[in-house]
Order: C-alpha cells, then structure tokens, then sequence
C-alpha cells in the first residue's frame, strides 16, 4: 500500500498528532514509520491525490503540529513511497543527512519574506530622477517621438526598474540576514519583486522581528511586505 | 534626521486564510525535503505558479508596454499640493545624489520615501489564488500566522 510521507523527524520526537487529519478525502490515520534513530510521519496514501486546498492544508498543519513539539524536516508536497519498507530504506540511507539537517533547524523556524511594489509609483519614481527619460516621455506624449524613441524610453526604464528593485530586494536581504542563521532566495512571482525564507532562531527572533518592521517602516509608501512564519523550514531542508 | 510622518491611510488590514495560504503555497509545493526514491504524485496546476515568474524580460515587447505605462501615467496625481510638490523634488534630486555614495538600501529608502504615489493597485493574489482547488473543508484552518505588514503611510525623511 503506498503511503504518503509528510515530515521525518529525530525518533525521540513526541508526534503528538490527535486531532490532526492527513491528506485525502476520507483522511487515513497519521502514523510513525521508525529507522534507527529517525522516524517518518506518513499515512495512507489517498487514490487519485491533488493539490486540493483541503490536502494542501492537512500537509502544512502536519508540520505545524509537529514543529511544536521540535525539529522537523518538512517533505515537499506530494511525495509517496511504495510503503513502509520503502519508507525505512530512505531513511537509513539518509540517516547522517538528515540527521545533520534536523540539528541544523532545531529552534529554529523559517520567515518567508514577500514584497511588491506599485507599479505607477516605481515609474513616476524614474521619471522624475531621470531627465533623459522625462524629455523621451515628455516628447512621445507631444507626439514630437521618432518611431524609436517609445523602445529607447522602454528600454532605459525596463533597466531602471529591474536595478532598482534588485538594488532593494538585496538591501532588504542584507538588512535581515544578521538576524538569521540561513537565507534562501527564491524567485519572486507575480508583482512581487521579493521572495526570500531566513532561518531564525528562536532568540533571534523578536530582533528580526523588529528589524522587518523597521525596514517595511523606513520604505514607506508604494511597497507591500508579506511576512509569513513562524513556518516549517522547507527551504532549509 | 527626522522623520515626519505625513498620515493616510496605514493599512488595508490583513488578508483572510485563503490569502495566508496563497503566500506559503510556493514553499508546500516547490520546497521542503525531496526525496529520490520517492514518487511525486502528478499535481496538476503546480506548474501554473512558476509561469507566473516576474522577469523583467528585454523585447521590444517589455520595452513598449514600459514605455506606454510611462505615457499613461499622470505625474501630477500623487501631487497633492504644489508646495508638496517642490519640496519633494528638491528631496529626490538631492538623495538621488547622495544614494550614489550610500549602501543600496538607504540610497533606494531615500529615493522612495519621496516617491509620489497615487491610489495602490491590489495585488493579482485573488485571481492567482483560483488556481488552488477548493476543498470543502477550504475556509476552516489558517496554516500559518501571518503579519501582514502594509504601511500605507505616507512618511517622509529629510536630513536637516
């Protein structure tokens, strides 16, 4: 019977799990598969698996619960192992890996870090720094242009915008980074401009805390910032 | 330095569960531990989050509709008053100056606490977030705590 595989754990992890459902329709009991000195949650895996929010939820609110209880390492969503045999096989052949991984996050917790900013206002921004691209505005809107100009005017804030917000996205980073143990970058979708997890622990984070606030403060008007955490460290696994 | 804030309105408050969801979804699905021998199970709608990548591509397309947005745009509506608006320009060239010499971050933090910002335009967030099916049980249980920090406020730095 296949199973899914949620989170693996130190074996002397408690896995309080009462009250906490796995993933499928008619959700199959939540269990622990034991190797050595490390211990797999799984259950059941459900036919016909998607990522239905319902699922999606069940996976992450496994890891919550667990994370309360001490160091986990988060799987990927999704991932089923042919059965339990299967299951202990990975974990002994990974055993020093991820034994090293679950001292590396322990007390700690991830912070994901998303920012946008408007789009009218990073433009105005230019326009009003940069002349040559206010005179290039200024003449395609007199209908003075030459046919290459609307490509050159383009071209000069399509550079600004990605430097600026590179420019940003880095000063950000850097300004947190002393408050955390890891940083993981990731690429921003959407309007966002910003996708960054920092690993802090547990007395680190009232500072990052602050240190987040501090900055969203100090950059003002225009930008969205989207804390999440604390999380389950899937991007320092 | 001084800080003065110049008010607005601080907040557009906080999402509801489906928008904590949508802000961790990429880190369920794309991160966390993989392991090899393991089977993924074929999610389909996983792949609509990575086309959905910001890159700030160079075409001519990407060119052009910068250059139309920049036509659009009214530079006079984040202009509440015309002494407002003096200072503030005066405030930009001379941080414009300055950010040269300044760390990325404080030359940006001075460039944009000047910025002239008219209304936000609201995130893409609700339309994306469809592409997650509903559950039935979807509303009940928010994954994560989130702070949702927007600051709407309107602040202003000068160095005196």
């Amino acid at each position: 019977m296949a199973v899914y595989v949620y989170s693996i754990t130190a074996e002397d992890h408690p896995v309080r799990l009462d009250g906490v459902e796995g993933v499928g329709e008619e959700p199959a009991e939540l269990r622990k598969v034991v190797a050595g000195s490390l211990c797999a949650v799984v259950s059941d895996a459900p036919d016909g698996l998607r990522p239905k929010r319902r699922d999606v939820m069940a996976h992450q609110a496994v890891q919550e619960r667990l994370m309360a209880d001490g160091a986990v390492l988060p799987l990927r969503f999704g991932l089923t192992a042919p059965d339990d045999d299967a299951v202990r096989d990975a974990l002994e052949q990974g055993s020093a890996q991820y034994t090293q991984r679950i001292e590396a996050v322990r007390g700690c917790a991830e912070y994901n870090l998303k920012a946008s900013q408007d789009e009218d206002a990073i433009l105005r921004e230019i326009l009003l720094e940069s002349e040559t691209a206010r005179e290039l505005n200024d003449r395609i809107r007199r209908g003075e242009a030459t046919p290459d100009m609307p490509v050159q005017l383009g071209e000069l804030v399509a550079g600004e915008v990605q430097a600026r917000q590179e420019a940003l996205a880095s000063g950000v980073i850097e300004a947190l980074r002393p408050h955390s143990r890891e940083v993981s970058t990731a690429q921003p979708t959407g309007e966002d401009f910003l996708n960054v997890s920092f690993l802090v622990a547990e007395d680190q984070e009232e500072l990052f805390l602050a240190t987040q606030l501090s900055v969203t403060n100090q950059l003002g008007e225009g930008y969205t910032f989207r804390l999440s955490g604390p999380l389950p460290p899937y991007s320092f696994v | 330095m001084t800080v003065v804030p110049q008010g607005g309105d601080v907040s557009r408050g906080g999402g509801g569960g489906s928008g904590t969801l949508y802000d961790v979804l990429d880190l369920i699905l794309d991160r966390g531990l993989v392991i090899d021998v393991f089977v993924r199970v074929s999610l389909v709608g996983i792949e609509i989050l990575k086309i959905d990548a910001r890159v700030v591509v160079a075409s001519v397309d990407t060119y052009l509709r910068f250059a139309e947005a920049c036509n659009r745009l009214d530079l006079e509506s984040g202009r509440k008053a015309p002494a407002q608006l003096t200072d503030v320009v005066g405030d930009t060239l001379e941080s414009g100056a300055k950010g040269k010499s300044k760390g990325a971050l404080g030359g940006a933090m001075e460039a944009v606490a000047d910025s002239l910002t008219g209304g936000g335009k609201k995130r893409q967030a609700d339309d994306d977030r469809a592409e997650l099916e509903e559950g039935t049980d979807a509303e009940e249980r928010e994954p994560v705590e989130e702070r949702r920090s927007t600051r709407r406020a309107s602040r202003r730095e000068r160095e005196r």
